[in-house]
């Protein structure tokens, strides 16, 4: 424990003495540099100059001896600088072993450091001593010196200090009285140009005040200044300014005012000015008026019932001294006086009057309040009719409406305010039947200066006023005119009312006579035109090969905006430049000349105020090919050419018929008539044939009959080919298998469309079919053609069945292809019973192939329709279908549908017949045998 | 215009003389006053000046005093003010009096008026009043410079004051509280009748003056021209 704290002490004791050594070391070190410093190896004289900027400068450096010895060097080591450059050896002078001087020339820094060094050993640079060398100018002297003694202050001086010195200058304000001198005034360093004195300036007594500038150049004083301080007064605001009026005369206000203290010691003068409330400019009561002390003073020649705000201020009366300052605003309203002047006063008639009676509108304008001279407490209007006295009406509002007869009226207003009435304004109503005449001449109307002014010849007879109406043009307002009047001496003015600009006004002038109204001239208007807002839209009226008659309707007034002065057309190809056509505004169409044929144009049109124009929409179109009637010119010509061609030939043709009918139409056969066809035992009376209702009426189902077709693999074969081979197998089956069966009668119906070119005994084989190659064999000339003629079907029962049934198709095609028969029965739905044997399908074919058949066909077939068995329908349908999917167009469904479409138009004629199933049978063998 | 400058030229060295034989007064050399007529007027105008000035001061001062002094119709037997210089003068004896006499008299009358007013200055309590009492003695200084000035310009001399006779104010035990004041009273009731009748006096001198001042400038101008 006692260790410790022994130990303790001793770190304690050691610390302070570390302190205390740290704190001598110090000591020492900077009484050593301060050693240093208090003794320098040389001076340089003078210590702290101040020169002139722009003048020489000389010092000097004396060495002490002492450094000279140590150093070893004498003054001609020694080396100038300012700051850190070094002055050259040429300015230097050496004044003796001990002293060299630096002359500088021409000091224009502000503030140089200079130093005077040594070289020691040759190279080494020491420093001897520094100075600052401050430079600055001396002062000017002080100009323009003056003093201002406001009033219950002390006396403040004021002048010019003159140049910049950049040194510290100080500025003494002296004064004196001829027996006794002032303290000094000092100026302070913020305001060096003014001093306020310390004592309170006596008047009457003169003074002499100077002021004395002086730094460390040099001293100067100002002149002199000799003056009585009350010479120098600025008195103080006259207070409580306030205004009164008076009741007798509305002209006058009265002011009065608390003059200041000074009032007592000086004779003082004012300066009063006023002006109307809310006016910017002062009105000036002129001096003369007020260049005496007084407390009050009446302003005279103001308007009644008027505003005015006043102030004033004063100053010593000879004028010596200075103005007070304003005193605080104050107002005052002069009193009322009776109107000076009339109200405008006009009126309308309503149109729409009764018989021997009229409306009629009396209207006025409220007086300004120059002219109303006070609050307009109401108007009377008078009414008088042929001298007597009618009516008296006292109106609150600016119009009044009366019921007047169609006699003449003479109408007085007048005016009423507190004071008193206005004069009377006096309107004469003519009666009915009075002729406006004498109008106002030569009217103009012009903006100017941002308004519109109206100018007119006077009409020959002079008229008591004019009486001028606007209103807006508008396509979508009506014009509710606005109205003026002007006195009869009047020959121009411009419009009082609220304008807008791009506006088209409609300005009547009416002037006023004392027996009515005379005529009134109208003329149009703008205060400030503008482009129109929209432009035309053009379009053609006319397009012709070189030409286009371009038509536009004149723009609304709502969007000219300004008087149109001119239109341009603007038209160009696709292509080609732009071309501009002016026309004058009065048009509204024109024809634009040499454009090319078959182009397409763009033409668009701008319509031009004095402002600017603007452009419509684009129009286009397209100059045609030929011009009207060309194309005619050319038709009409060939037509008859060719009419009178065909009719030649058909003369010729006549001429030569026996000829021709050798040639062409030889007769033909009729094989119903011929023996073959009575040969078939099974063939049914035609005229009864009809498939369908042979097939669902008898219900014959149960008499199926089975054909077998060996399927062929050959799809290259062209189709009539196949069917043809198909055919000429089924021939085969058919005599093979079931000669005289239904179902094989009903496969011969394709049979002789296709045998026909090369066998004619199978066309013969089957059983009342007329075969279309038959009718051109010359066998058969002298029956006559019938529809037969164009039945055919080369449709196969194996290739229906195979559309119905994909998964036989390909024995279809086997069948088609020749090689690898693959022997396969065809199953009849329907059974095709003896009588749906092939005369039925020649039928049903032949019904469709009417329209394209001669009209002779037509009507067999006609005839033939009613007795039509309805058999073998569906199974017709399904052979259909097959030769179809067998048919060159491939498994075309939708070709299918639209042979449909044909087919069914043509089936309406037979109206016992599916529809769907003609087309096929109309394609399929139509013509392809052919 | 040779003729015409040398005109100028001899306008100008005559009325130099006549400023040269103007008599040279110190104390309004600096002022270049052309006659007495301007200072008589603003020495006129100096004492309007300063009775207007007195007036309100001896207000303040009186009710510094207290009652009785501040009563307006407080009027005390003129008692041990005898030093003070009397204004008040027979009218006869007043109008009989000649410039140089008026003017010595009010000199005179104003210095020792000064002496005791600078007495009455140091006793002043309010700081307010000590500054009005100062500058009311500044503009009394002002009106004694005014009135030698005057005196210089007419040619008399300023009266000297005799050594034995000059005024000091002895304030001490000699007098009592109320006698003090009644001093201080009437020193201000004194001066203001002073002030009235050297306002008379300088408007009397005035119109004395105007026309020779106007004679001696349409000599000048004679001369001149």
């Amino acid at each position: 424990m006692e260790r410790a704290r022994q130990l303790e002490k001793y770190l304690c004791k050691m610390s302070v003495l570390q302190t205390w050594l740290v704190q001598a070391l110090f000591i020492f070190l900077i009484t050593g540099s301060i050693g240093v410093l208090l003794d320098p190896c040389g001076r340089i004289n003078p210590e702290s100059p101040v020169v002139q900027l722009g003048s020489n400068f000389t010092a000097v450096c004396v060495l002490k001896e002492r450094c000279m010895d140590y150093f070893h060097v004498n003054a001609n080591f020694i080396v100038w600088k300012m700051g850190h450059f070094t002055i050259p050896k040429e300015q230097y002078t050496i004044i003796n072993r001990t002293a060299a001087s630096v002359t500088l020339t021409d000091v224009t820094s502000l503030n140089i450091q200079l130093t005077c060094n040594i070289l020691t050993f040759g190279q080494i640079e020491q420093n001897v001593y520094g100075i600052t060398l401050i430079s600055g100018l001396p002062p000017e002297k002080p100009k323009n010196l003056n003093c201002i003694v406001n009033e219950g202050k002390k006396m403040m001086c004021y002048w010019d200090p003159g140049r910049e010195t950049y040194l510290e200058t100080n500025f003494t304000l002296k004064s004196e009285w001829a027996t006794e001198k002032f303290a000094d005034c000092k100026t302070k360093r913020d305001t060096p140009t003014s001093c306020t004195v310390d004592y309170s300036p006596v008047y009457f007594v003169n003074m002499e005040v100077w002021v004395e500038a002086a730094n460390a150049l040099g001293k100067v004083t100002s002149d002199h200044i000799n003056f009585d301080p009350v010479d120098k007064v600025k008195p103080n605001t006259p207070r409580n300014l306030s205004v009164s009026n008076s009741e007798e005369l509305s002209s006058i206000l009265k002011l009065t005012w608390i003059n200041s203290n000074i009032k007592n010691v000086i004779r003082l003068k004012y300066d009063i000015q006023y002006r109307t409330k809310g006016a910017s400019t002062w009105s000036q009561i002129p001096p003369e008026d007020t260049a005496s002390t007084r407390s009050s003073f009446t302003v005279q020649d103001l308007k009644p019932f008027t505003e005015y705000v006043f102030r004033i201020r004063c100053m010593k009366e000879d004028g010596k001294g200075f103005w007070s300052d304003w005193s605080e605003e104050a107002s005052g309203i002069t009193y009322e006086d009776r109107p000076s002047n009339t109200p405008s006063f006009w009126y309308k008639i309503d149109p729409s009057h009764s018989h021997g009676h009229r409306s009629v509108q009396l209207m006025w304008k409220t007086l300004p309040p120059f002219e109303a001279n006070g609050k307009i407490l109401g108007y009377e209007v008078t009414l008088t009719r042929w001298k007597s006295r009618l009516q008296n009406y006292t109106v609150n509002d600016t119009k009044l409406t009366v019921n007047l007869t169609n006699d003449r009226y003479i109408v007085t207003l007048t005016a009423r305010n507190a004071v008193g009435r206005s004069d009377a304004s006096v309107l004469t109503i003519p009666a009915c039947d009075f002729q406006a005449t004498h109008p106002v001449m030569d009217l103009k109307a012009f903006p100017k200066d941002n308004m519109l002014w109206v100018e007119w010849t006077t009409p020959s007879k002079s008229p008591n006023k004019y009486i001028l109406e606007w209103c807006v043009l508008s396509d979508k307002s009506p014009c509710i005119p606005d109205w003026q009047q002007e006195d009869g001496t009047v020959h121009h003015t411009y419009i009082r009312g609220y304008l807008a600009e791009s506006k088209c006004y409609l300005i009547t002038v009416t002037p006023v006579y004392a027996d009515g109204p005379g005529s009134p001239v109208s003329i149009k208007a703008y205060l400030k035109q503008a482009p129109p807002s929209k432009g035309p839209t053009v379009r053609t009226k006319k397009v012709g090969k070189n030409e286009a008659v371009l038509e536009w309707d004149q723009l609304p007034v709502d969007v000219q905006n300004g008087f149109i002065r001119n239109y341009t057309i603007f038209y160009r190809t696709n292509i080609g430049n732009e071309t501009a056509v002016n026309v004058d505004s009065s048009h509204t169409e024109y024809t634009l000349s040499s454009l090319t044929s078959d182009t397409l144009y763009m033409v668009r049109m701008a319509a031009y105020t004095d402002e600017g124009g603007k452009d419509g929409p684009e129009f286009t179109f397209t100059t045609p090919k030929f011009a009207q009637g060309e194309i005619e010119a050319i038709v009409v010509p060939v037509c008859l050419a060719f009419l009178l061609t065909t009719l030649l030939g058909v003369l010729f043709c006549f001429n030569k018929r026996d000829l021709i009918k050798k040639h062409i139409w030889p007769n033909v056969p009729d094989p119903s008539k011929s023996h073959i066809a009575q040969w078939s035992p099974h063939t049914p009376p035609r005229h009864n044939f009809n498939p369908k209702d042979q097939m669902y009426s008898d219900g014959n189902f149960t008499d199926v009959s089975v054909v077998e077709i060996e399927a062929n693999d050959k799809k290259s074969f062209p189709e009539d080919l196949k069917s043809l081979e198909l055919f000429k197998k089924e021939k085969v089956s058919t005599e093979g298998h079931s000669s005289g069966i239904g179902g094989s009668s009903c496969m011969s119906s394709s049979r002789p469309s296709i045998s026909s070119s090369d066998e004619n005994e199978s066309a013969q084989n089957t059983s009342s079919t007329v075969q279309y190659s038959t009718v051109v064999h010359s066998g058969y000339r002298h029956q006559v053609p019938s529809v037969q003629v164009f039945s055919r079907s080369e449709s196969t029962q194996p290739l229906l069945d195979s559309e119905e049934r994909p998964e036989d198709l390909q024995l279809v095609d086997n069948v088609d292809g020749g090689d690898g028969i693959l022997p396969r029965q065809q199953y009849f739905k329907q059974n095709c019973s003896q009588q749906e044997t092939s005369p039925d399908i020649s039928h049903f074919e032949r019904s469709n192939q009417v329209s394209s058949v001669n009209e002779e066909d037509f009507v067999r077939l006609k005839q033939q329709i009613s007795g039509i068995p309805q058999s073998c329908g569906s199974g017709q349908m399904k052979m259909f279908q097959e030769v179809s999917a067998a048919d060159a167009f491939g498994p075309d469904t939708e070709g299918q549908g639209e042979r449909f479409k044909t087919a069914g138009m043509e089936a309406v004629l037979d109206e016992g017949m599916p529809k769907s199933y003609l087309p096929q049978t109309v394609r399929q063998g139509g013509y392809m045998p052919q | 215009m040779d003729l015409r400058a040398g005109d100028s030229w001899g306008m100008l060295a005559c009325l130099c003389t006549v400023l040269w034989h103007l008599p040279a007064v110190p104390a309004l050399n600096r002022t270049g006053d052309p006659g007495p007529g301007p200072s008589i007027q603003k020495t006129y105008d100096l004492t309007r000046y300063l009775e207007h000035q007195l007036r309100s001061l001896a207000g303040t001062y009186l009710n510094y005093l207290g009652p009785p002094f501040n009563e307006p119709d407080f009027n005390p037997p003129r008692l041990g003010a005898d030093t003070l210089p009397r204004a008040t003068v027979n009218l006869e004896v007043w109008r009989s009096l000649n410039d140089k006499l008026r003017l010595t008299q009010n000199y005179e009358a104003y210095s020792h008026l000064l002496c005791y007013l600078r007495g009455l200055n140091r006793q002043a309590a309010t700081a307010e009043l000590r500054h009005s009492l100062a500058h009311f003695c500044t503009s009394l200084q002002g009106l004694l410079g005014s009135i030698a000035g005057v005196m210089a310009t007419l040619g008399y001399p300023l009266p000297q004051p005799l050594p034995g006779t000059e005024p000091t104010w002895t304030p001490g035990p000699a007098h009592s509280d109320f006698l003090q004041k009644m001093d201080d009273f009437w020193l201000l009731k004194e001066l203001q009748t002073w002030l009235w009748r050297s306002a008379k006096d300088f408007n009397r001198l005035k119109k004395k003056m105007q026309p020779p001042a106007a004679a001696v400038t349409l000599h000048l101008e004679a001369h001149g021209f």
